[in-house]
């Protein structure tokens, strides 16, 4: 894993400083039944490659961003703000 | 109005120095601090809570998006938290944390080595009156530059103590 992870509000930061949530996949739709949301609540794909994950700034900034990795090199290359979608980039 | 009387002990004793000015660590007065959160998608706040950010250095302090710290050393009476509430209603959520978070000063000319033992934020980047939210060790603390030799960190209140030690600790090599 990586040792260190760029947030865009508080820059360069040791991943002690993170908790990870899993992949950033789409959140299905309320009513979009059992199967589909069995699916995104427990199976998960073990990508090789450039992967979007959520990323929790617990002992920063506290906000959700999504880290873009590498999970074969652990690099990472950008980070954004999950609710603010615009927010500029923080690329490692 | 509580009917039995709260005991004020302070957090943290005694102040620690190092020979030569290398390394001062001081406990500053539990005066206020005041948790600022701003309305979710609302507008900077740093103009509107400068009025209310009192005489002290650097009393607006920023903890992230839309979040802030309004410190100082004189104490807010209950009356005038809420009067400051109030005005502040439409912009923000005032969360009154004068109990619950200790300020420890830091001066010297090798704070910032005392520091990077601890700490994974690069000081030489954050500027007089810039903060960061971070970690010292596991312990999580609100860290603002005053003047270039003189760092202060804000701490939960039950862990200050823990926290005193292990910056003791890491000033000994400057002792
Ligand atoms: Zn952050």
């Amino acid at each position: 894993m990586a040792s260190l992870v760029p947030c865009p509000h508080c820059g360069s930061r040791p991943k002690e400083e993170f908790t990870v949530k899993g992949a950033a996949l789409p959140r299905p739709a309320p009513d979009a039944g059992e199967q589909v949301w069995m699916d995104y609540v427990y199976l998960r794909d073990n990508p090789r490659g450039r992967y979007e994950e959520f990323w929790h700034h617990t002992s920063g900034c506290r906000r959700w961003l999504v880290v873009t990795r590498d999970t074969a090199t652990h690099e990472i290359e950008a980070s954004r703000d999950v609710a603010f979608g615009t927010s500029p980039e923080a690329r490692a | 109005m509580a009917d039995f009387q709260l005991v004020h002990r302070p957090a943290v004793h005694e102040a620690f120095a190092s020979s030569a000015g290398a390394v001062t660590l001081q406990p500053l007065p539990e005066g206020r601090v005041i948790q600022v959160l701003g309305k979710p998608a609302g507008d900077d706040l740093r103009q509107i809570l400068t009025e209310f950010a009192g005489t002290g250095p650097h009393g607006l302090r920023s903890a992230g998006p839309g979040q802030w710290f309004i410190v100082g050393d004189s104490p807010m009476t209950h009356d005038e938290f809420q009067a400051m509430a109030a005005k502040l209603a439409q912009h923000a959520f005032l969360v009154d944390q004068s109990h619950g978070r200790v300020r420890v000063g830091l001066k010297g000319t090798r704070i910032v080595d005392v520091l990077a033992k601890g700490t994974g934020v690069d000081l030489d980047r954050v500027a007089v009156g810039e903060s960061a939210m971070t970690l010292v060790g596991h312990i999580s603390v609100h860290l603002t530059r005053l003047a270039p030799d003189a760092i202060e960190l804000m701490v939960l209140r039950g862990f200050a103590e823990s926290l005193w030690d292990d910056l003791v600790r890491m000033s000994r090599e400057f002792a």
